[in-house]
């Protein structure tokens, strides 16, 4: 699992993840398989054995126990089997289930933070369920019924080599035709349409959400019809795809049933005597040492193999499905990225030299500026609106690029993405994260082991305290999606209530007093000069606040 | 079975058909040609199946009793293999054609009744829940036209042929059929619920799943800064490991059932194969020294057990396929029987109308204009299943006119403006344009007049350029002049010029690093390019701060100088600019003094 979550995902990868819990399936499946395949053989074999020792007069000394037992015995196993697989087989997916999703886990927080949104939350669900999903679904729809194939393959050339050892050869070229050519050309036929298949429905999908959140500026301007042609265009293209995949596994499942007509025929052909007098009255006579009782029981076996074939023409689309969904989830692989040793234990001052801070996509930022951080500093960031107060804020907290000098405690330091000086400070973006449980566990994050007094203490440094209080399950009350039952207000102080519990030495904030009255302002201002004193605060707000009044302005 | 009982069986089957199941069935039935060929494929393939079995019964009890068989009767079996393996391809190829011609047809309809639905399509879900509907609810349908449908038939039909054909040759075979078939039948049910509610309960435990990961994925930033990504990953790592043991607590009972029933069929057939044994040694209990069955027949039995207890066994499987087109159907019926309140009904009557129309307009002219006001309601209102959704307003717009519409959530505004747009046509009172009545003018020339800008601009993937020129193909296309002209009124032009791309910078979803203020000011461009001379605005500032806000609606000020403005707005964004501030409440419209 370790392995995994470092190195790029691949089929094999998922196949080693956990070989162990592999192999109890692979092993149930297969004596299911040879069950069903000898459940009818036997049968076959016992009854024409039956039919032939009456037929002698031996009926009354054939023994019919054994058979009858070995026939029962592989009934019960054929079901057993297919239980044990199933369950043994899911349980091993839902593992694997587990393992991927904590890969993209990994991937997304080995991202670094300017790139972090990149992805659109429709395009990460997708990747994270139907992706997963293709992926999941490829040992059980492609490799299983393929090595079960394989085993009963095995067992019936077996059987065939022991009746005539002419047979080897025909049932080999079969089994060749059935297991590899068949599913390879029936792949190489379709494979092309499964993976534009797959690539178009993800594109038909953004391209519908894309035109249709711009339906009404279109339909205005009365040029819907047009978005609207080449979204039905894109649609007639998957459906020309999925014509072709469909025509591909009909076809594999036609190929398959002639490869076994063949085989037959090859059979008796082989089995048969040949320029035997009753041969041209329209007779077949088997060959010496061929028992009849024994090739009804490869003729059933063959039969019964044909239905363990037939899946396999469809595995090929599994296959390139997988493979798309393997594709797109490697997407988000990232390489590890070095991590500097560099240690900050604690921050006692903070020189930035021409430092800009900018978006890595747009390259905007604040223009280049100068300052010193000391311990005691209260500095009050102003500037016009979209003068980058914002952005050198996020590029002071290590959360977004910048350019020139950072000494931290006189000791020069990248601060982009930097773990060990994010450790030690606390940055309030302009809008923060509530996540969706409950009002403790969010605050918890932010001391691990707080009390509850210590939560009802920080809550009304941020005059929270009543709120949370008059809510019928105080702090335990569960939040909504991205705290859809909070006002902005709320969001931010219980966002910043969380980063008060952490109390580490720089404390950055970005709007907090956005929406709030007087009196909430000056509460907030209160605690964060005495309860909640941080070493260093910086604060960029275009309200006025006591902690304006006493802070060094630096304007941009 | 008799014709009483039918109509019973119809009549109980009416009884409990879910409005999903009407929406199926009549699915289907667009395309009963192609399943009545599908039904013939069936009965091709169930006679080839008793064909092949007869055949090979007498090849193989020749072989054993005689070494020797007929070659035309096994060329007949061979045949019959042959013919089943080309009814199935066929089988399955109008099932599929037919499944996709459903399901395209189905997805085409939903797609332009969204867009008859406009705005109003929001009401139902936001646009990339409305795309899974679309398209992947409408392919989960495809297991059931495909698959399930089809085989319902070969459920019925292949037991019956097999039960036929076998009754001349043994009725101990006959009867084992007969009596375990409806056993095989119940069990079926009963497995089929249980895999249904199994999966229900494991989707909802998905979906919690993912929304669990895609709450701390968004919040991953968060996590960061507070260094707490390794506890978020044991949380998932908990969850996940909770998943899969309730999981798999639900599938081991379901696939117990399923196993339950499948040592059922194999055991019937083993019991089939043991008679025939015994029989064939005339060593019976109750029938000792004397054979029931010949040897062909006893292989002709053996032959067909398997293949009658199969269909019911395949049904078991795609079972699940009935469940899952079931709940997608409930989606999609969601979205068809939200009311179309659209503008097409009227846009078909417009041109035949307007002639009429226009006569009685003219008294409508002389009666109520007094004043030439552009836009004039006249006790408009409208209800929605029976709660009002806008109380009867009479008010006036003159052309030029700007005005502040406010009040609280929920009291119309947005509905108003949707109304203005062409979206709503079922309201009471009147809505005049020009002194003509809104339903009767012709709604495509109306429409090129309004510049629409929402809380949240309407963008489609690609870049800023592409955006501002949306919808303005062609003739209209504005030039580079005039585009440059429309950034500097709308003070796009120089953060546009910082960006290192440009105008063909790439606007996706989240808006790569532009402010929100920035992409209003981009939507005032876009209004500016058009050339429309009536806006309309919903809530252009709501989600900027403060500041921000009251920038962007300095920019709007400037450069909505001569035209007709209507902006809803709350009453934390004031509009001081405008010329009239309209406050809408329950009571109605009134108009408010600055």
């Amino acid at each position: 699992m370790s392995k995994i979550s470092k190195a790029k995902l691949s089929l094999k990868s998922l196949l080693l993840a956990n070989p162990w819990g592999f192999v109890i399936p692979v092993i149930l499946g297969i004596a299911a398989s040879l069950a069903g395949v000898a459940l009818l053989g036997i049968s076959g074999w016992f009854i024409s054995a039956a039919g032939l020792a009456t037929a002698m007069g031996l009926g009354l000394v054939f023994n019919y126990l054994t058979p009858g037992a070995i026939v029962r015995f592989m009934a019960i196993l054929r079901t057993a089997g297919r239980y044990g697989e199933q369950v043994s087989s899911h349980h091993h997916l839902l593992g694997l289930l587990r393992i991927l999703r904590l890969w993209v886990w990994d991937q997304r927080v080995a991202q670094d933070p300017a790139n972090l949104h990149k992805q659109s939350r429709g395009d990460l669900l997708q990747r994270l369920v139907s992706d997963l999903d293709q992926i999941i679904r490829w040992p059980l729809v492609v490799f299983l019924p393929w090595v079960y194939a394989l085993f009963g393959y095995g067992a019936v050339i077996i059987l065939a080599y022991c009746i005539s050892p002419t047979l080897l050869m025909p049932m080999l070229i079969a089994g060749l035709f059935h297991l590899v050519v068949v599913p390879y050309v029936c792949g190489c036929f379709a494979s092309r349409a499964v993976h534009v298949g797959q690539i178009l429905g993800v594109h038909r999908r953004g391209r519908f959400v894309s035109v249709f959140s711009a339906l009404i500026t279109l339909t205005i301007r009365g040029h819907w019809q047009d978005y609207a042609q080449r979204l039905k265009q894109l649609d007639e293209r998957q459906y020309r795809m999925e014509v072709r995949i469909q025509q591909a596994i009909s076809l594999g499942r036609l190929l398959a049933y002639l490869v076994t007509i063949g085989l037959l025929i090859c059979c008796f052909y082989l089995l048969m005597v040949e320029g035997d007098a009753q041969a041209s009255a329209g007779y077949g006579v088997l060959a010496d040492g061929v028992q009849g009782t024994w090739v009804v029981a490869l003729v059933l076996s063959l039969l019964a193999i044909n239905e363990l074939v037939l899946p396999l023409s469809q595995s090929f689309v599994a296959q390139g499905q997988s493979q798309v969904g393997l594709r797109r989830l490697n997407q988000l692989h990232q390489q590890a990225a070095e991590q500097s040793v560099s240690t900050v234990d604690f921050i006692e001052s903070i020189e930035l030299i021409d430092w800009r801070g900018f978006h890595a996509s747009s390259g905007m930022g604040n223009t280049q500026v100068s300052f010193t951080l000391e311990a005691g500093d209260i500095v009050w960031l102003r500037g016009a609106s979209g003068s980058g107060k914002s952005t050198l804020l996020a590029s002071l907290a290590g959360d977004c690029l910048a350019s020139g000098v950072a000494h931290v405690n006189a000791q020069p330091q990248s601060l982009y993405a930097n773990e060990a000086y994010q450790a030690q400070l606390n940055y309030l973006p302009q809008t923060p994260y509530v996540f969706q449980q409950s009002i403790a566990a969010n605050l918890l994050l932010g001391k691990e082991n707080a009390t509850d007094d210590e939560l009802w203490a920080v809550l009304d440094a941020v005059a929270l305290g009543d709120w949370v209080s008059g809510l019928a399950d105080g702090l335990h009350t569960l939040l909504g999606a991205q705290g859809r039952d909070l006002s902005g207000g709320q969001r931010k102080r219980l966002a910043l209530a969380r980063l008060l519990l952490r109390r580490s030495s720089v404390l950055l904030l970005d709007e907090p007093f956005d929406g709030l009255d007087k009196a909430t302002i000056a509460h907030i201002c209160d605690a964060l000069q005495n309860a909640y004193k941080p070493k260093i605060l910086v604060l960029v707000s275009h309200v006025e606040s006591p902690l304006g009044e006493m802070a060094r302005v630096i304007e941009l | 079975m008799s014709r009483h009982e039918k109509v019973e069986k119809t009549r109980r089957k009416g009884r409990v058909k879910t409005p999903e199941v009407i929406f199926l069935d009549g699915l289907a039935k667009q395309q009963s040609p192609q399943y009545r060929l599908v039904q013939g494929f069936g009965v091709l393939f169930a006679i080839s199946l008793v064909a092949q079995a007869w055949a090979l019964a007498h090849v193989f009890s020749d072989m054993v009793l005689q070494q020797t068989f007929s070659l035309p009767v096994l060329l007949i079996g061979l045949f019959a293999l042959l013919v089943r393996a080309l009814a199935s391809f066929g089988r399955e190829r109008v099932s599929a054609q037919a499944s996709r011609n459903i399901r395209y047809g189905l997805r085409n309809k939903l797609v332009s009744h969204l867009t008859q639905l406009g705005p109003s399509r929001l009401r139902i879900e936001e646009d990339a829940a409305l795309s899974t509907r679309v398209y992947e609810q409408v392919d989960a349908l495809d297991d059931f036209f495909s698959r399930y449908k089809p085989q319902v038939f070969m459920v019925t039909l292949i037991p019956l042929v097999i039960l036929l054909s076998v009754a001349p040759v043994s009725w101990v075979a006959f009867f084992v059929f007969m009596m375990t078939a409806p056993l095989v039948i119940v069990f079926m049910i009963f497995v089929g619920h249980k895999a249904a509610q199994a999966n229900r309960r494991q989707f909802n435990v998905l979906a919690m799943l993912s929304n669990q990961f895609m709450d701390l994925s968004q919040g991953l930033a968060e996590l960061k800064r507070l260094g707490r990504t390794k506890q978020a990953k044991m949380r998932l790592s908990d969850t996940a490991s909770a998943y899969q043991k309730t999981t798999m607590g639900v599938l081991r009972l379901a696939f117990l059932s399923t196993a339950t029933l499948e040592l059922f069929a194999s055991l019937s057939i083993a019991m089939i194969a043991l008679y025939l044994g015994l029989g064939l040694l005339e060593a019976l209990p109750w029938q000792k020294g004397e054979a029931p069955v010949t040897l062909t027949q006893a292989m002709y039995l053996l032959l067909l057990a398997p293949e009658f207890y199969l269909p019911l066994r395949q049904l078991g499987n795609d079972y699940h396929a009935k469940q899952k087109a079931e709940a997608a159907a409930t989606d999609l019926l969601q979205i068809l029987n939200t009311q179309v309140e659209d503008a097409s009904t009227f846009q078909t009557n417009a041109s035949s109308q307007t002639n009429t129309s226009s006569q009685t307009n003219t008294s409508d002219l002389t009666a109520f204009s007094h004043q030439a006001a552009l836009l004039r309601f006249d006790q408009l209102s409208w209800q929605e299943s029976g709660r009002s959704r806008l109380a009867p307003i009479t008010a006036a717009l003159a052309e030029g006119e700007r005005v502040w519409l406010s009040g609280q959530s929920g009291v119309g505004k947005s509905s108003l403006l949707h109304l203005l747009l062409g979206f709503e046509g079922h309201y009471q009172g009147r809505c005049l344009i020009n002194g003509q009545v809104f339903s009767s003018t012709n709604l495509a020339s109306w429409r090129k007049r309004l510049a629409w800008l929402p809380q949240t601009p309407e963008w489609v993937n690609g870049s800023i350029r592409r955006n501002l020129l949306l919808g303005l193909e062609g003739t209209e296309a504005p030039n580079e002049d005039e585009l440059q002209d429309a950034l500097a009124k709308s003070q796009c032009d120089d953060f546009v010029r910082a960006l290192p791309n440009g105008l063909e910078t790439k606007v996706t979803e989240m808006g790569v690093g532009l402010s929100g203020g920035q992409m209003q000011r981009l939507s005032i461009a876009r209004a500016l390019l058009s050339k429309a001379d009536i806006w309309l605005l919903d809530e252009p500032c709501s989600g900027l701060d403060e500041e921000t806000a009251q920038a962007v609606l300095a920019t709007l000020n400037q450069a909505s100088q001569g035209k007709t403005l209507l902006v809803v707005s709350h009453d934390t964004h004031p509009i001081k600019w405008a010329d009239k501030h309209w406050q809408l409440s329950q009571g109605g419209l009134h108009e408010q003094d600055f």
